[in-house]
């Protein structure tokens, strides 16, 4: 599996800070994301809790903001639970452009994680190497 | 994001449902088969399977009375292409905060 960067643009007809607002603040993040327990902070870490099955909230996301310079550059590291705790860095930049904001999305090291967490479940059981090549047979097909 | 998508990352997200896939990797299972392998009433596997299900990570096949679980391996397939997962992933979200940013703005027109 390569190490591909996904990227995404959007055009946000609000201001900079408007739009920072939204990736930053508890309450506002909750609205489009899952709420993490506090607003995001530089070097600090953070977790974005949502619901599962039994209505009980867990961790969906979690890592580490590296760099805040607002309105117009919040990168943190990123993982999910099935990616076992293999970290990846999710990059977002502000632009102001007329009448609004171009957001970029940036998420890198999605490749190598996946891998890395297959990994683990091939390390889980030697079965799953057998299913694996099952899957490329499969996905070949 | 489909709800495939959306189902698969849930289910992933347990590693009680992670070590039934394994288990399932070895051969199709009726819930009380897989069951045997936990500490765990039956209707707590039946939840488990049921999202496992839900996610597209297996199907269910009545035989009998029994029901038998099996790994779907093409929903793992999507599961394993992790790139694609994400681009999906933040292409719901994005709309999802295009539509709460939007929202806001008419808030404060008002």
């Amino acid at each position: 599996m390569t190490d591909t960067t996904i990227v995404k643009t959007a055009f946000f007809a609000a201001a900079p800070k408007t739009v920072w607002a939204f990736l930053t603040d508890k309450d506002k993040l909750g609205q489009w994301f899952y709420p993490p327990e506090a607003d995001l902070a530089e070097g600090q870490d953070y977790a974005l809790m949502g619901a599962q099955g039994d209505g009980k909230a867990v961790k969906q996301c979690w890592g580490t903001v590296q760099r805040m310079e607002p309105p117009w550059l919040l990168v943190y590291t990123f993982t999910i639970a099935p990616l076992g705790g293999v970290m990846t860095t999710v990059t977002w930049r502000l632009e102001d452009v007329q009448g609004g904001t171009k957001l970029t999305l940036s998420h890198e090291g999605v490749g190598a994680a996946g891998a890395a967490a297959l990994g683990l479940l091939a390390a889980l059981d030697a079965g799953w190497d057998r299913h694996l090549g099952r899957l490329r047979e499969c996905c070949s097909r | 994001m489909s709800p495939d998508v959306q189902g698969a990352f849930r289910a992933l997200a347990d590693p009680t449902r992670r070590t039934i896939l394994v288990h399932l990797s070895h051969r199709e299972m009726t819930i009380g088969e897989v069951a045997d392998h936990f500490e765990m009433t039956r209707p707590a596997v039946r939840k488990h399977l049921k999202i496992l299900e839900e996610g597209a990570l297996i199907s269910v096949h009545p035989r009998g009375r029994d029901r038998i679980n099996r790994l779907e391996p093409r929903g793992l397939k999507s599961v394993a292409d992790w790139v694609d997962h994400f681009s999906r992933f933040w292409d719901e979200r994005l709309s999802k905060l295009q539509a709460a940013i939007e929202q806001e703005e008419e808030k404060s027109n008002d």
